[in-house]
C-alpha cells in the first residue's frame, strides 16, 4: 500500500474505489473524494513546489481555496493550467499535474541559489537593484527577472475548453454551505423562498466535513448531509455546488463561476468546461466562513508546517494524516481539537506549544491527556528544507527544547472570509475583543453569518445563519418559522493574538505566496509605506492568486507594531474581485472565435457567396468588399468593378443602410429640425439629400429621406449611424419635443434594397417592373420615389438616387425576396452586362465624385467644412445651428473639403497623410489639414483624394505637399475641386 | 402571385433534425414561425383612446398598457413601450398584417411592416427555460414571467422581443442575425439535446 499515510477509519473517501493519478511523472493512487493535495498528503509527499521569488521547498499549508503554496500545473497540452490550488482539485481518474518553479527538479531546483543573494530581493528590490542603465530594464532585467520569478507556465495555445454563461433569479442567494449556511438555506427554503446556495467545494458541509462534534445528536458530517438532501428536496432551492461567488455587484448581482467539468478528466459531452452565473437576489446571506490564520516565525514555509485547522480537515474529512509526529503551535484553545484527533486516529503529538505570555491550564490539561508536552514557548528553529525533521522549542525561560516531528500544526486564530461584503465599498471593522476585522456595513439586502462575521463557535454558526435565513425569507415577504436555536450570549473565548515571534530561525516569511518576509515589511516600514495598501505595492504582500488569505492581518499587525501602532487603526487592504481566479474563458463564454460577436448578414449573404464575393465587416455586417474574377488583383477587381458601373450597369446591396419609418402628421416638422435643410416642403413622390448635426453644430450622419405621403417619410442612414440616429430620434421625440404628433421605427431589416447604377440601369429595372409602370427620365426623374411592382405583384419601392454619380436607382423589396431579387437583377441585366460591385468600388465611385462618407463624416466636421454650407436653411431653426455660428466654426481658415490630384498620378495621396505648403518645412507649425480617403480612379486614370485643408476651396490650383511620416512617405498633389468625375452631374439627370 | 421566392429568415441556418446531446428526448424544439404578419403600431397623439376603440371593433380585444400579450381575432398585440405595440397573426401573413391594421387604423396610429424583417422561432420543451437563462438576463420563472408576459430585451448581444404562449416561448430577432442567433441557440442546447423542426 502506497497511501502509507492514510488513516483506515475516518473520513468522506471512498476507500473502496482506487483513483491512479500522476505528479510530476510518478504514478500514485488516491481515492473517490480526495482533493489532490489528500492524496498527495495520503502518499507521503509533503513537497509540493517552489516558492515565487527564492524557490524554497513548499509544502501544502492550508486544506481551502486560500492555499499559496500548493500551487501546480493541471493537465498537459492545450489544456495545462497554471497556478492551480492542489487544495482545491477534486482528484480524478488520469489526472496528471506537475509543480512549478523549478529546475531541473523539484528536489534540484538550480534558481534556489537566489535565497543566497536574498538580500537584493527585498522589498523594492526591483525599483531600486536596476535603475540603471535605463535601456537594460526591457532587454535584460525585466526578462531575467520573468525567467527567474514567477509560477507556472500556461500552455500559450488557445484554451480547448468551452465555457457558458448563465443567468438565475432567486429571492434568497446564500454564498457558503457550512454550518451557518446550510442553516440559513433551510430556514429559508422552509419557508417559501427561491434559495440558490453556492460552495465552492463539492461537497456541501464547509467545516462540518473537517470536524467532530454533533449537532442534534449527529455527528457534524451526517448533519451535513441530512441538510443537503433536505435542500435538495425543495424545487425552489438550486444547488450550486463546485461554485464560487467571486464578486458582488450592484442591484443585488452576484457572479460566480462553476466548475462544471474541472473534476473530470474531461467535461461531459456537450456540458462546458466551466459555467459563469449572473446571480441576481434580493437578498444574500454570505456565509464565507473563516480562514485560520499562520505564526509567523523563522522558516515557517517549510514543508510540514501546516495550519492546525488543515490537519484536522486531512484527518476528519479525508482520513489521511499530513504527520506521523506532529507538535501544535497555537496560541488559542480551539487548535487543541487537532491535537486531540490526531491522537484519537493513532498519530503521535509530541507536544503543545503555547505563545501566549499566559500559560493555558485547559491546553496543559489537553496535553496531559493524549501524552505530550505542554510548553508555554515558541517555535524557536525549524530543521529540513524538503520536509521537517524537527523543532527547536524555546520556553519562557529560555530553555531549548528538540522535538523530532514531521508535522508542525500552527494556529494564529481565525480571520472571518470578509471578502464579498467589501466588493460595494464596505469597509470592514476591528473587533478587539477576537483581534480580527469583521464586516461593517454591508451592502443593501446582504447579511452576515457565522464565522464570516466572526461568530466562530458551531453553535453560534448555526443559530446566526439561521436567523439570518430567516429575516431573508422574511423581507422578501415569506413568514419564516421562529428560530429553533439561541445564539449563544458570551460564545468566544477572548482571543490573545500572537502574529509573530522572534525565533532563531531563517527567514520568517509573512506572505508565503510572494515571498514576503518579516524583514520586507520592516523596510518598507522604514522607507515611508504605512498604509497596508502602500505596503502591499511595495512588497506585493497580498498580491497574485491567493490575495493575502492567510496573510494579510500578519502584514498589517507587524506593520503596526514597527510603526507603533495600533492595530485596528492601521486599516486593511482593499478587497476587489475575484475572489478566487476566473478563467478568462468563463468571462467570454459563448462569444470567442467566430462568435465573438454576433454577425448581420444583409439579404444578398448568401448570392454573393456563390459568387465568390470576398467580405468585410462594417459593424456587425457582413458586406461584399469585391466580387474578384480568377487571376484579378484587388486593384484590378475594383478597376473593372467601378469602369463597369460607368460603362454598363453595376448592382450593389444597400440593405444594411439605417433605414427609418417616420410617420405622422408632424413627420416634416421634426426632419426640419433634425436636418439643416428643409424637408416639410419637398413633394409627395421625391427623395432629398440632408445633413443632421450634433447640437454642436459639427455633422453627425447624412442620407436621404423620400416622401412617400403627406404624412409618411422613409429616412436612410449610414450604416454606421443607423442605431445612433435612431436614438437621436428617440431623443427628440421623447425629451425634446414631445408635443410633436410624429412616430418613428426602425425598418433597416424589413427591406431589402439594391442600388442598380449605370446608364443600362433604366433598361434593368424596366425588365423587373410589372407592365403598365412609367419610369421613364419623364416620369420619374432624377431623385423621385414611388411605390411600384415587380416581378408578378412583389411590393417595392423605387427610388431614383445615386451615390456613384451614374444614372441611378435604388429598389427595394420585402427581405425575404432579397435573396430572389438579387438573382432576377442579374438575370435581368445579363444582356446589358450587369456585374455586382461591392464596398470598394463603391467607396471608389462616391470619392470620385466628392461625396462626403465616414472618412469626412469624422465627428470633427461642419457642414461649412463639408462644403454643404450653403444648404443650411435660414428660414427655420434645427439642431446644431446656433452652435454652428460660433465664430470659430465659421472662419474661412478652418479645413474644408477639397480634392487633391498627385502631380504625378501613379503616386498615392494616402489616407491620413497631412498637408503643408509645397515650399514649408513638413512640421506641425505648417500643417494646413489631413488627407481623408484616397482612391485609384479608373475614369481618370490617376490617383486622387479628398482632404480637409485650410481655406481649401480658394485654393484650387495650387500644388501642396502631401507628407505622411508614419510610412515616410511623400509626395506633391494639386489642390482641386473634389467632384472630379461629371462635376456638373448631367449622367444623372438623363 | 410574386414571381420571387420568399425566403424565411431561418432558410439554410439550421439543419432539421437532432442537435447536441443525442441521449433521450431533446429538452428544446425549436420551430421557425415564417411567414407571420408583423408589423409595429405606435399610436398617434391624443388617439389613444379612439385607437384602442378601434382595436377592439376590429381585432375584438384592447390593447394591453404593459409588456403583455392580448390574443385579438386574428391577431396578437404585445405591449413593448408606452403607446407602442407589436402585433404578430398567423391569419394575416406576411405583408397582409401591415396592410390590414393600416388600413383599419389609419389617422390613429402609425403602422409599419416587420414581417421579413424579423425571425421568430418557437422554442418549448422541458429544458427550454435552461437554455434561455444561458442568454436572457430576465426572469423565466413562471410565477414571474406569466402566460403572455413579453420583453423586449437581449441574448447574447442580440436585440429580442421574447412573449411566453402557455409552455412555449416565441423570440422575434432581426432578420440579418438569423445565423449567429442560431449558432447560440446551438450552443446553448447542447448538453440538453435541441429538436429543430422545419418545414419541407
Amino acid at each position: 500500500m502506497s497511501q502509507i499515510n492514510r488513516l483506515m477509519k475516518r473520513g468522506l473517501v471512498d476507500r473502496d474505489k482506487s483513483i491512479s493519478f500522476r505528479f510530476d511523472g510518478q504514478r500514485l493512487e488516491g481515492h473517490p473524494g480526495d482533493t489532490l493535495a489528500s492524496a498527495l498528503l495520503a502518499n507521503g509527499i509533503r513537497l509540493v513546489g517552489r516558492s515565487f521569488k527564492y524557490h524554497r521547498p513548499r509544502g501544502v499549508l492550508t486544506a481551502g481555496s486560500e492555499e499559496p503554496n500548493a500551487l501546480v500545473e493541471l493537465r498537459t497540452g492545450a489544456h495545462r493550467e497554471p497556478n492551480t490550488r492542489a487544495t482545491t482539485i477534486e482528484l480524478y481518474e488520469g489526472l496528471d499535474a506537475a509543480s512549478q518553479n523549478r529546475w531541473p527538479s523539484l528536489k534540484y531546483d538550480l534558481l534556489s541559489v537566489n535565497q543566497l543573494v536574498s538580500p537584493i530581493f527585498g522589498a523594492g528590490f526591483y525599483y531600486k537593484t536596476f535603475m540603471w542603465p535605463a535601456s537594460f530594464w526591457e532587454k535584460l532585467y525585466e526578462p531575467t527577472i520573468r525567467r527567474a520569478a514567477g509560477l507556472g507556465y500556461p500552455s500559450k495555445q488557445p484554451d480547448p475548453d468551452t465555457y457558458e454563461k448563465a443567468n438565475a433569479f432567486c429571492d434568497v442567494i446564500v454564498i457558503g454551505a457550512g454550518a451557518a449556511g446550510l442553516s440559513a438555506a433551510l430556514s429559508a427554503a422552509r419557508a417559501g423562498a427561491r434559495v440558490i446556495l453556492c460552495d465552492e467545494d463539492f461537497v456541501l458541509g464547509g467545516r462540518l466535513l473537517a470536524e467532530r462534534g454533533e449537532i442534534d445528536g449527529k455527528p457534524t458530517q451526517e448533519w451535513a448531509a441530512a441538510a443537503a438532501a433536505e435542500l435538495e428536496s425543495f424545487p425552489d432551492c438550486r444547488i450550486l455546488r463546485r461554485t464560487t461567488v467571486f464578486g458582488v455587484y450592484d442591484g443585488g448581482v452576484y457572479a460566480a463561476v462553476e466548475r462544471v467539468g474541472d473534476h473530470l478528466r474531461k467535461p461531459a459531452p456537450y456540458t462546458p468546461r466551466q459555467r459563469l452565473w449572473r446571480i441576481v437576489a434580493k437578498q444574500s446571506v454570505v456565509c464565507a466562513g473563516a480562514f485560520e490564520r499562520p505564526i509567523v516565525f523563522g522558516d515557517n514555509d517549510r514543508p510540514g508546517v501546516m495550519l492546525a485547522s488543515a490537519v484536522r480537515t486531512y484527518v476528519n474529512r479525508f482520513g489521511v494524516t499530513p504527520g506521523r509526529a506532529v507538535v501544535v503551535f497555537a496560541d488559542n484553545d480551539a487548535a487543541l481539537s487537532t491535537a486531540k484527533d490526531l491522537s484519537d486516529s493513532g498519530v503521535e503529538v509530541r507536544a503543545i506549544v503555547d505563545p501566549r505570555p499566559d500559560a493555558s491550564p485547559t491546553a496543559g490539561q489537553a496535553a496531559t491527556a493524549i501524552g505530550a508536552e505542554y510548553v508555554s514557548g515558541i517555535v524557536d528553529s525549524v530543521s529540513g528544507a524538503h520536509g521537517i525533521k524537527s523543532v527547536r522549542i524555546k520556553d519562557t525561560q529560555g530553555r531549548m527544547t528538540l522535538f523530532n516531528c514531521d508535522l508542525l500544526a500552527v494556529s494564529g486564530g481565525w480571520n472571518p472570509a470578509i471578502n464579498l461584503t467589501t466588493h460595494l465599498g464596505g469597509k470592514p471593522v476591528w473587533d478587539e475583543a477576537r483581534s480580527c476585522l469583521v464586516p461593517g456595513a454591508l451592502a443593501p439586502g446582504m447579511r452576515v453569518a457565522g464565522a464570516a462575521a466572526g461568530r466562530f463557535s458551531l453553535d453560534a454558526c448555526l443559530a446566526s445563519g439561521e436567523t439570518a435565513g430567516g429575516e431573508s425569507a422574511r423581507d422578501c415577504g415569506f413568514s419564516p418559522a421562529a428560530p429553533s436555536r439561541s445564539a449563544p450570549a458570551q460564545d468566544d473565548e477572548r482571543v490573545t493574538p500572537v502574529w509573530h515571534v522572534q525565533s532563531r530561525g531563517g527567514k520568517a516569511f509573512v506572505d508565503l505566496q510572494n515571498d514576503v518576509t518579516v524583514s520586507d515589511v520592516k523596510l518598507a516600514a522604514r522607507e515611508g509605506f504605512r498604509v497596508p495598501d502602500h505596503l502591499k505595492r511595495y512588497t506585493t504582500l497580498g498580491m497574485a492568486t491567493d490575495q493575502g488569505k492567510t496573510s494579510n492581518l500578519n502584514g498589517a499587525a507587524l506593520l503596526a507594531e514597527v510603526t507603533g501602532r495600533y492595530l485596528g487603526s492601521v486599516g486593511s487592504t482593499t478587497f476587489r474581485p475575484p475572489y478566487t481566479p476566473v478563467a478568462i474563458g468563463a468571462l467570454a463564454g459563448h462569444h470567442r472565435g467566430k462568435e465573438f460577436r454576433p454577425k448581420r448578414l444583409p439579404p444578398s449573404h448568401r448570392w454573393a457567396e456563390e459568387n465568390g464575393a470576398e467580405f468585410v465587416e462594417v459593424g456587425a455586417w457582413m458586406r461584399a468588399l469585391m466580387f474578384p474574377k480568377s487571376g484579378e488583383t484587388a486593384q484590378e477587381t475594383v478597376d473593372r468593378e467601378v469602369a463597369n458601373t460607368r460603362n454598363n450597369v453595376g448592382v450593389c446591396d444597400v440593405s444594411t443602410l439605417g433605414k427609418i419609418d417616420v410617420q405622422g402628421p408632424d413627420a416634416g416638422t421634426l426632419l426640419d429640425r433634425v436636418y439643416i435643410n428643409g424637408f416639410s416642403k419637398l413633394p409627395v413622390g421625391k427623395a432629398r439629400y440632408g445633413l443632421m448635426l450634433r447640437e454642436d453644430g459639427f455633422a453627425m450622419d447624412d442620407g436621404t429621406t423620400a416622401r412617400l405621403a403627406d404624412d409618411h417619410f422613409y429616412m436612410t442612414t449610414t450604416t454606421a449611424n443607423a442605431v445612433r440616429v435612431s436614438q437621436h430620434l428617440e431623443f427628440c421625440q421623447q425629451v425634446l419635443w414631445p408635443e410633436l404628433d410624429v412616430q418613428t421605427v426602425s425598418q433597416t431589416e424589413q427591406w431589402a434594397q439594391y442600388a442598380v447604377a449605370g446608364p443600362q440601369s433604366r433598361k434593368v429595372i424596366e425588365a423587373l417592373l410589372d407592365s403598365g409602370q412609367d419610369i421613364s427620365n419623364e416620369a420619374f426623374p432624377y431623385m423621385a420615389c414611388g411605390t411600384f411592382t415587380v416581378c408578378g405583384g412583389t411590393p417595392a419601392r423605387l427610388f431614383r438616387l445615386s451615390f456613384s454619380g451614374e444614372l441611378a436607382y435604388e429598389i427595394g423589396v420585402p427581405a425575404r425576396f432579397g435573396d430572389a431579387l438579387i438573382r432576377a437583377i442579374m438575370d435581368d441585366g445579363a444582356e446589358h452586362g450587369i456585374g455586382p460591385y461591392g464596398t470598394e468600388a463603391l467607396g471608389v465611385m462616391r470619392i470620385e465624385k466628392g461625396h462626403a462618407a465616414g472618412p469626412e463624416l469624422n465627428g470633427q466636421t461642419t457642414a461649412h467644412d463639408l462644403g454643404l454650407g450653403r444648404m443650411m436653411s435660414r428660414k427655420k431653426d434645427f439642431i446644431g445651428r446656433f452652435m454652428g455660428e460660433r465664430e470659430a466654426l465659421n472662419e474661412a481658415s478652418r479645413a474644408t473639403l477639397i480634392g487633391l490630384k498627385p502631380l504625378d498620378p501613379k503616386m498615392r495621396v494616402s489616407a491620413g497623410a497631412h498637408l503643408v505648403p509645397r515650399h514649408a518645412k513638413a512640421d506641425a507649425a505648417n500643417d494646413q489639414g489631413y488627407v481623408t480617403s484616397q482612391a485609384y480612379s479608373p475614369e481618370l486614370e490617376s490617383f486622387i483624394g479628398l482632404a480637409m485643408l485650410s481655406d481649401g476651396p480658394a485654393r484650387y490650383g495650387e500644388v501642396v505637399r502631401v507628407c505622411d511620416p508614419l510610412r515616410n512617405y511623400e509626395t506633391l498633389a494639386e489642390v482641386c475641386s473634389p467632384h472630379f468625375v461629371d462635376p456638373e452631374g448631367e449622367r444623372l439627370r438623363v | 402571385m410574386s414571381d420571387l421566392q420568399s425566403v424565411s429568415a431561418l432558410d439554410g441556418m439550421l439543419v432539421s433534425g437532432r442537435h447536441g446531446s443525442p441521449d433521450g428526448d431533446a429538452g428544446v424544439t425549436l420551430t421557425e414561425r415564417a411567414d407571420l404578419g408583423l408589423a409595429t403600431l405606435e399610436v398617434r397623439r391624443w388617439q389613444g383612446a379612439a385607437l384602442d376603440e378601434s382595436v377592439r371593433t376590429s381585432y375584438g380585444v384592447g390593447l394591453p398598457s404593459a409588456p403583455t400579450c392580448v390574443e385579438g381575432k386574428d391577431v396578437r398585440f404585445i405591449g413593448v413601450a408606452p403607446g407602442q405595440w407589436f402585433a404578430v397573426s398567423e391569419a394575416l401573413p406576411n405583408e397582409m398584417l401591415a396592410d390590414d391594421l393600416a388600413s383599419k387604423l389609419r389617422g390613429k396610429a402609425s403602422v409599419a411592416d416587420h414581417s421579413s424583417g424579423r425571425a421568430v422561432v418557437r422554442l418549448e420543451g422541458s429544458a427550454v427555460r435552461s437554455v434561455l437563462s444561458k442568454g436572457l438576463a430576465i426572469d423565466l420563472d413562471p410565477r414571474v414571467f406569466v402566460d403572455g408576459a413579453a420583453a423586449v430585451t437581449s441574448i447574447g448581444h442580440m436585440g429580442v422581443l421574447i412573449w411566453r404562449d402557455t409552455e412555449a416561448f416565441d423570440l422575434a430577432v432581426f432578420r440579418s442575425f438569423a445565423g449567429s442567433f442560431c449558432a447560440w441557440i446551438e450552443d446553448a442546447s447542447a448538453e440538453f439535446g435541441l429538436d429543430v423542426v422545419t418545414r419541407s
